[in-house]
């Protein structure tokens, strides 16, 4: 068979005749099909690799945007194509722009099976004033040399704002210099309504701390207000809110609170020293390098603040920051203060109530005040009787309930006890006094008097009663009793014992020793009172086993149907058990002790029936104890007849 | 001298101050008598008298309390606590609907009550159980009797649980005022004169947790008030 050798197709039985390729015998084929299966990889490999080599190193420039504006980054990407050991540029000076260098990452691209590696080294442009920028070529060192990068061009336009320089100084030599411009990524402001207030009335205040959301940050402690002559309220968690100021958006956090002037004067307020960490971009090779990143690839995973793969370009900074100082005039309270003013100040009302409403003299009365209204709560104390003659007063209590987030606005509820001394008619009227800020006066508020009803005559003072039983007379050394109520009565100079215990009884041994008493009195007694009842049952168990076998043996007897001697052994038998059952209930006779003469005494026969009681016993026994059989041995009809009727005659 | 001789020179000896006008003296001497576990009824009354007269009006109740609660009814106590308590303006923990009722007994004379009537209705018990016949008169009876046990058992647990009970304490110190928490910058409950009467609940640290006269409960600071059972 004819063949002709043939690599690129196969085709069995048929003969292929143009130029591109040839027909392979099957058993050759095979052979030079498996040859080229193994060498061809090897050989694209290789041939790659020859193309790959045979590439320049090359290098580009581009920026991710040619326009933008002041404070505003873009970046900056040079690619070094051809070259695993490029030497990217350290520093790119721009007067006017702010260039850091922030990482470097590979790139591989491949094109109709040609394979290229690059590598990118990126930097991060912030602009710091308007204008037309040019980054001029700048060198990248090579294994083949020198390269150059085109020069590039950045227009930077004014911002938002209109500003056409960055807040911030030029970056001197050592790169320490901040290039971003903190007040715009927060601020602090102290919210103040009044500029001017008394002595003692509270004023509502806030601070409020902003921070741009545009940039990471995290709140690490809220201001303070710094000053002198005021005290503040506690400040309660703060409110968080997003609000849109000059075009950007800003996280507000804001604390609420209330300060109290305490002396007059200029009053001169500050929220200091709020605390922030932000995150601001990178300076040149300030990340560091992650202990993982073997190979320089420089990670943006590696940032340790944020965990942001795709931040890579900033590092974290502490802030301190304040408010501006605000100024409050402080007024001093009018004098001529009434007596009754304890110094409140705000606006007020009071109502009041009296529980119960009927008493006894000497009988406490819960007089509830309450006070509302706005104002410094803490110097509101509790209102006074218009009168306390006839009365008889005790210190009050008092509960505040706010009704805002700082505590000057609410309820303070009093409850005054007072205990009437003689009748009375009514609780006499309240009064609570104020100074206020909007009518610049004191203003004294006086409850209506509260209506109640106090029966009985005037409260018995405290005399002394007398002696009886347990004190001894007065000794000589002992203080004589008053008639009147005043003092103390006398010393006793007698004494009991010496051993009183304030234990109580239930608690001593004695007692329950005491009880141990009647415990075992009752316990013997039910002892006894069940033995008792166990053998009277055991007297009545055999009384009834008697009775039974009483009746039986009767039975039986009637019949007549067993031989003499038994016959007359259940006849004994059956008198014993009679006379045992007759004797049973004044003491136990056993059947078994019964013989002719105790039943003759038992139920007190007759001569004629002795005999016969007799003369049965005897025949019982013989039959029993001689052996000799009765004839035919029935016993005859007469003598079970009599038999019988002496039986049945005994009762 | 055995031990009741040397008590008896000691309590003369206080009272013998006391009448000198040396009621610090007098208060050493009963002191010193209580701290040796001597005490009856008379010197606790004579020690509130020596406390009163050196104006401790908080000690002289607690004092005056501790009398009465050895022996309720001694006239001259019950007397003097009075005086003290209108003289401090002291206040007193409510008595409840019970306890006003039921001050016909003291509380040990309840409990012999409660014994005698329990082992008289368990005797009648056990002879209505073993008799043949069961009159009504003795069923009656062991009803009435196992009342009257019940009652009065309930009555001596209430007197000593209630105002009076084993939680009784006086506050002897000044300037107490009971708190809603263990902080002097708590808000304040009640301000407690000496001698006021509270009940102490529980103890938190260097703070005592008492009912108050008011039918609240507050925190106090620990020594504030001492209990009227030693």
């Amino acid at each position: 068979m004819n063949t002709i050798g043939c690599f690129l197709s196969i085709r069995t039985g048929e003969k292929l005749r143009d130029g591109r390729g040839a027909m392979i015998n099957l058993r050759m084929g095979q052979r030079v099909s498996r040859i080229v299966r193994l060498t061809l990889p090897v050989i694209l490999f290789a041939f790659t690799l020859v193309l790959a080599r045979a590439d320049e190193p090359t290098v580009t420039a581009v920026l991710t945007s040619s326009e933008t504006e002041v404070d505003r980054p873009v970046q900056l990407q040079i690619k070094v194509t051809g070259d695993n050991n490029a030497t990217p540029p350290n520093d790119i000076t721009v007067d006017g722009l702010d260039i850091r260098y922030t990482g470097q990452s590979q790139l591989v691209e491949g094109r109709n099976f040609r394979f290229t590696y690059s590598f990118v080294y990126n930097y991060t442009i912030l602009p710091l004033k308007a204008g037309s920028f040019i980054i001029p070529s700048q060198n990248v060192r090579t294994g083949n040399g020198n390269l150059h990068t085109p020069a590039l061009t950045l227009n930077v336009a004014p911002n938002d704002n209109g500003a056409t320089r960055s807040g911030r100084a030029n970056r001197p030599g050592n790169g320490s210099a901040n290039p971003v411009d903190e007040k715009k990524i927060l601020f602090c402001e102290l919210v103040i309504p009044k500029t001017s207030a008394y002595v003692g009335q509270p004023i509502p205040a806030e601070i409020r701390i902003g921070l741009n959301t545009r940039v990471p940050h995290r709140l690490i402690d809220g201001a303070t207000l710094s000053g002198q002559g005021f005290t503040t309220q506690r400040m309660q968690n703060p409110e968080q809110t997003l609000e849109s100021i000059n075009g950007r958006s800003y996280e507000i956090v804001t604390f609420k609170t209330a300060i109290t002037p305490v002396k007059s004067g200029k009053l001169e307020l500050t929220a200091k020293d709020a605390r922030a960490v932000i995150q601001v971009p990178r300076r040149n090779g300030a990340r560091p390098r992650s202990p993982f990143d073997l190979f320089g690839m420089d990670d943006p995973f590696n940032d340790p603040f944020f965990a942001d793969p795709f931040a890579g370009m900033g590092e974290q900074r502490e802030v301190k920051f304040s408010s501006d100082t605000t100024t409050v005039e402080v007024k001093p309270l009018p004098p001529n203060a009434p007596a009754t003013f304890a110094g409140a100040v705000g606006n007020f009302s009071l109502a009041a109530e009296v529980k119960p409403k009927t008493a006894q003299v000497g009988d406490p009365l819960t007089v509830t005040a309450n006070i509302s209204g706005r104002g410094n709560f803490d110097r509101v104390t509790a209102p006074s009787l218009e009168s306390e003659r006839g009365w008889h007063t005790y210190p009050p209590s008092a509960n505040f309930k706010a009704d805002d987030d700082i505590g000057i606005s609410g309820t303070k509820t009093f409850e005054l006890v007072l205990t009437p001394n003689e009748s009375k008619k009514a609780v006499p009227p309240l009064i609570f006094t104020y100074f206020d800020p909007l009518k610049e006066s004191y203003v004294t508020l006086r409850s209506d008097q509260l209506a109640v009803v106090v029966q009985g005559g005037a409260a018995p003072s405290a005399t002394p009663a007398i002696a009886s039983g347990s004190g001894a007379p007065p000794g000589p050394s002992a203080q004589p009793a008053r008639p009147q109520s005043q003092d103390i009565l006398y010393q006793l100079t007698e004494h009991g014992r010496w051993d009183k215990a304030f234990t109580p009884v239930m608690m001593t041994p004695t007692f329950w020793g005491a009880q141990a008493v009647p415990l075992l009195g009752l316990l013997g007694v039910f002892g006894w009172k069940t033995r008792q009842r166990r053998l009277q049952n055991r007297e009545r168990q055999r009384r009834a086993a008697w009775e039974n076998e009483t009746a039986e043996l009767q039975r039986k007897l009637r019949r007549g149907e067993d031989p003499a001697d038994r016959y007359f052994a259940e006849a004994m038998r059956l008198v014993q058990l009679k006379t045992a059952l007759l004797a049973s209930p004044n003491g136990g006779v056993e059947p078994n002790t019964v013989d002719a003469e105790t039943a003759v005494a038992a139920f007190d026969l007759p001569e004629e029936k002795q005999l016969q009681m007799r003369e049965l016993f005897r025949r019982s026994d013989e039959l029993r104890y001689s052996g000799r059989p009765n004839g035919n041995g029935i016993v005859a009809e007469q003598t079970r007849r009599d038999l019988l009727e002496l039986i049945e005659s005994l009762s | 001298m055995s031990a009741a001789e040397d008590a008896n020179a000691l309590f003369a000896r206080a009272n013998t101050d006391y009448a000198a006008g040396k009621f610090s003296n007098a208060v050493a001497g009963y002191e010193s008598l209580i701290k040796a576990g001597r005490w009856n009824s008379s010197v606790f009354y004579d020690l509130g008298n020596a406390y009163f007269r050196e104006n401790d009006l908080g000690r002289a109740i607690l004092n005056y309390e501790r009398a009465l609660a050895l022996d309720p009814a001694q006239p001259e106590a019950q007397a003097n606590l009075q005086l003290a308590r209108d003289r401090a303006r002291a206040l007193e923990l409510n008595a409840s609907w019970a306890e006003q009722h039921l001050d016909l007994l003291t509380r040990d004379q309840y409990t012999w009550l409660a014994a005698i009537a329990f082992w008289a209705a368990v005797a009648i018990g056990m002879g209505l159980n073993f008799s043949k016949r069961r009159p009504i008169v003795w069923t009656f009876a062991l009803i009435l009797l196992g009342v009257i046990a019940a009652g009065a058992a309930a009555a001596a647990y209430q007197l000593e649980n209630g105002r009076s009970g084993k939680d009784l304490a006086i506050i002897v110190r000044k300037n107490i005022t009971a708190r809603l928490a263990t902080a002097e910058s708590a808000g304040a409950v009640l301000f407690l004169p000496p001698g006021s009467e509270i009940k102490i609940l529980s103890t938190r640290g260097s703070w005592d947790y008492a009912a108050l006269p008011n039918d609240q409960k507050g925190w106090i600071p620990n020594g504030s008030a001492e209990k009227v059972r030693l």
